[in-house]
């Protein structure tokens, strides 16, 4: 019986498959290589653009004898330049027949690819080329004259810094690799391209530095882009959800940032980037738990406030994870362990406060996350009405109204700040939400289910892994030369490798002896 | 099989979540349905029951004029209120208790412990092996024996801490008595010298417009369990000499020769029990070090002279000698209890011998010789040298 189910299933997802390929990956028409008839050209690419009214058959003669066509879409192209620098010297009145390699000489514009099939025109076109075919011509010439509106670079409004640089990467592909460019402009710098998306064909730029990055790495990370069948890449979470290595975590195996410097600094360490077209945030592979508690702004600042405000920020994780349950459970199960007279304020708080200690975290809990959602999501004059409200119901009238008690209110006001404190989004929601099982462990089990809760965490913490990396490293496996940017962030001079598990392809990135201070140059002070 | 395996786990899963929700919180207790015990006091009664009396301390505000959580601490006038059971042992009176308190009884906040003087002449044996034995009284709380009984101290208020188990507690933690847990008090009674050291309550009666009020006066002296025999305020600072509990300590002594009196603050001591056995000669040399400041002189004393401070470093080595000489005389002569774990030191530097002669132990505590040397060093004269306001200071 069991057996016949298996193979059900087996045959429904093959069939599936082959449904999906027939639907969207086999498209015969495309295959077809461009002929010498401009007009039969001409009737399969308006076959193809049928019903788009924003694409523009712009017919015209060359030399006042040639047949020719341009095809480019409305509004993705530089049509100033088109008109100045492609129509305008083609459309004089030649002495003779101009070929190909003539017409590319009279067009002033510096980037030109030669395009052979009726696939590769809908390609350059879409991505905004103008298109030229002549008659006579088996090929076409595809146009570098893309143009459309783009944000300007502006800084990250999620990643903000005091000290540092204040460019984010936008929307546009291209863009964001002249900014990782800007930064690292070694030849060594890498940028592989790749379209995924049957029907988007989003851009996908894979850039590693040569030498750095381990060869076996960048392998896999294409490997795993390349798997990807889908019908649209909108944003870089969609790669991010088909790459990971543990797709049910509720942990991100993938950072994603919005900052060059960050991007920067990982290909420094012999990580991969990968830029998707049509949104600012890049992911980051691989990456582990402590590197996502880093903010650029540890490295910007001296290294004792680094050190400091990581030790904080670990404190808070814990705190933003564990608060409310301990609260609990300590409240509800080991009274004895409270010191005497704070005991006696909770409990003279908690006189006439109808819910158990469980239920009134939960609820209060959820409000916040409530009010922190709705917040989020509103337009700034009306998110500031909401906050107000929500001072006052998680407030002083949840506590005066006599259905909350004060340390409670205390309680998750703090563990609010503390999720807040994580400098990653993804990080901090994660925890955000495990703190709501751990809570209901600790009203169950008192602290025995709080450490339950821990101890499950780790466990599945240890077996993360993120492109191979062991999400826990440099911690377990424990690896004590770099601790030294996890227990605190060492100086500038001090970090004088590469992590081992990315860059020990090319370990040492300082030359020995940085530290600054006087030279010893043997004649004494 | 992956799909398969995904179910298991799913199951699995399911199931631990209903392991986890079917028993829900059957142990779990709310801190406001909490009887919170603040002290405990026992007594013996006529018919040799033990009465328990527990200090409850007060968390909802009594009256209805509080409407919502934020009580105002203190607002409530006699914020303890005081309950009392009687049984056949500590457990049978702590099972009554329930019966007269509407809230689960919490002992886990028990701060301090007080025998009456009556039950601890019978034996405190009983009852400490309740208190060592049931796992939430506290093993560092306080234990005190009252003169008198143990219920008319804890029915009295104290108008600055917040219930007489707080003031109690207090008093013993500044150091100037003697300072004993209940875990002390059971190593005490279970060790070698089963004889053990209680602070003594005492209760000063109404003067005036002044409430009576509960302190620390003096020592309960133990063997076997059962009290001995009382020690006054002066002997108890010998044992506390002698335990290296001297913590704080000012000392006045008079120099000879010279009218007025000399205080010396103790910055720092530590006595030390060094055994020896000679033969049949059972001895103790007892070390006492202590570096001492000068607070106040108003004698005719020049003391930025040193040969002044040394003949005040004689005179407070006198002092201490005499305090610990007479608790001594007390204790190990009268009452024949050996509260300074004689025992434990010879064992642990003899224990052939002691394992030997363990049995005698009674017979040869009393002729224990004890030698005492004292080391004083008066370290500091204070802020100034010479009194600024006698010119005629030699």
């Amino acid at each position: 019986m069991d057996k016949d189910k298996f193979f059900n299933r087996l045959l429904r997802s093959v069939r599936r498959k082959s449904a999906y390929t027939e639907a969207c990956v086999h498209d015969p028409q495309t295959e077809k290589k461009l002929s010498d008839h401009l007009s039969e050209n001409l009737e399969w690419l308006q076959t193809i653009y049928a019903d788009c009214s924003d694409v523009i058959f712009h017919e015209f003669f060359i030399g006042e004898r040639t047949p020719a066509v341009l095809i480019y879409i409305d509004g993705l192209s530089h049509l100033e330049e088109v008109d100045q620098h492609v129509l305008a010297p083609l459309q004089h009145d030649f002495s003779r027949e101009l070929t190909l390699a003539d017409i590319r000489q009279k067009i002033a514009v510096s980037s030109i690819k030669t395009v052979k099939t009726v696939a590769q025109v809908s390609e350059e076109v879409s991505c905004g080329n103008p298109v030229l075919l002549v008659e006579g011509e088996k090929t076409g010439l595809a146009i570098g004259l893309s143009k459309w509106e783009q944000r300007a670079i502006e800084e990250p409004t999620s990643e903000s810094v005091l000290r540092g640089p204040r460019e984010g990467f936008i929307e546009t592909l291209r863009t964001n690799t002249a900014l990782l460019r800007r930064r690292v402009r070694s030849p060594k710098l890498k940028i592989k391209s790749m379209h995924i998306g049957t029907y988007s064909r989003t851009q996908v730029a894979i850039a590693y530095i040569d030498g750095i990055a381990a060869p076996a790495l960048v392998e896999e990370v294409m490997h795993r882009l390349k798997r990807i069948e889908i019908d649209g890449i909108l944003e870089s979470a969609y790669i991010e959800e088909l790459i990971e290595d543990n797709p049910y975590s509720p942990f991100p195996q993938l950072l994603s940032t919005e900052r060059p410097d960050v991007a920067g600094a990982y290909l420094l360490e012999g990580h991969v980037v990968i830029l998707v077209d049509g949104t600012p945030s890049v992911l980051i592979a691989p990456v582990t738990f402590f590197s996502l508690l880093q903010s650029p702004e540890d490295y910007y600042e001296r290294y004792v406030a680094g050190s400091a405000i990581r030790w904080l920020r670990y404190l808070f994780l814990a705190i933003s994870l564990l608060g409310p349950s301990i609260y609990v459970a300590v409240l509800t199960f080991h009274q004895e362990m409270i010191p005497t007279s704070l005991l006696l304020t909770m409990a003279m708080s908690r006189e006439h406060i109808p819910f158990p200690a469980l239920v009134e975290a939960v609820l209060m809990e959820t409000m916040f996350e409530a009010l922190r959602e709705a917040g989020a999501r509103l337009p700034k004059q009306i998110g500031s009405a909401v906050s107000i409200v929500g001072a006052l119901v998680i407030g002083q009238a949840a506590i005066a109204a006599g259905i909350v008690s004060a340390p409670m209110v205390m309680v998750v006001a703090i563990t609010g700040i503390a999720s807040f404190m994580a400098p990653r989004f993804t990080i901090g929601i994660s925890v955000r939400l495990l703190r709501f099982p751990m809570m209901l462990l600790a009203g169950l089990l008192g602290l025995l289910g709080v450490i339950l809760g821990v101890i499950a965490l780790l466990n599945h913490l240890l077996t993360l892994r993120s492109f191979g990396v062991p999400y826990l490293s440099p911690l377990a496996p424990l690896k004590g030369r770099e601790l030294k940017d996890v227990l605190w962030r060492a100086p500038r001079w001090m970090m004088d490798t590469r992590p081992h598990l990315t860059g020990k392809w090319n370990p040492y990135r300082e030359a020995p002896a940085q530290r600054p201070g006087p030279v010893d140059d043997g004649e004494g002070g | 099989m992956d799909a398969i395996k995904r179910k298991t786990v799913l199951v699995l899963f399911a199931f631990s979540i209903f392991v986890l929700l079917l028993p829900g919180c059957w142990d779990s207790t709310e801190a406001n349905d909490l009887a919170i015990i603040t002290a405990a006091g026992l007594d013996l009664t006529e018919d040799h029951q033990l009465e328990l009396t527990v200090k409850i301390y007060l968390t909802s505000t009594s009256g209805s004029q509080q409407s919502g959580g934020m009580s105002e601490p203190g607002t409530g006038s006699g914020r303890s209120f005081v309950r009392s059971a009687i049984g056949w042992n500590m457990a049978d009176a702590a099972s009554k208790l329930q019966q007269v308190v509407s809230r689960k009884v919490f002992w886990g906040q028990a701060e301090v412990f007080l025998f009456g003087e009556r039950l601890a002449k019978e034996g405190l044996a009983e009852p400490m092996d309740f208190m060592t034995r049931y796992h939430t009284p506290r093993e560092r709380a306080n234990v005190f024996v009252s003169k008198g009984s143990a219920k008319e101290v804890l029915l009295l208020d104290s108008p600055i801490e917040r219930s007489v188990a707080d003031a109690l507690r207090e008093m013993a933690k500044s150091q100037t008595g003697l300072n004993i847990t209940l875990k002390e008090l059971a190593q005490m009674m279970a060790g070698k010298s089963r004889a053990a050291v209680i602070p003594l309550v005492e209760i000063k009666p109404k003067q005036d417009d002044q409430e009576p009020f509960p302190f620390i006066q003096g020592a309960a002296i133990l063997k076997n369990g059962k009290m001995v025999g009382l020690m006054n305020d002066y002997a108890t600072r010998g044992i506390m000499w002698l335990r290296n509990k001297i913590k704080r300590a000012t000392v006045t002594v008079s120099p000879k020769n010279t009218q007025g009196f000399v205080s010396l603050l103790l910055l720092r001591s530590r006595a030390q029990l060094v055994p020896h056995i000679h033969g049949d000669n059972w001895t103790i040399t007892v070390r006492i070090d202590a570096r001492d400041e000068i607070v106040e002189n108003t004698t005719n004393l020049d003391l930025s002279v040193p040969k002044h401070i040394e003949q005040l470093e004689t005179e407070l080595e006198d002092d201490i000698k005499h305090r610990v000489n007479m608790a001594l005389t007390q204790v190990q002569k009268k009452m024949k209890a050996d509260i300074f774990q004689f025992a434990d030191a010879f064992y642990r530097k003899y224990p052939k011998e002691w394992n030997q002669n363990k049995d005698r132990w009674d017979e040869i505590y009393p002729n224990v010789n004890v030698r005492l040397e004292t080391n004083v060093e008066v370290a500091r004269p204070g802020l100034t040298g010479k009194n600024l306001f006698k010119p005629e200071q030699r």
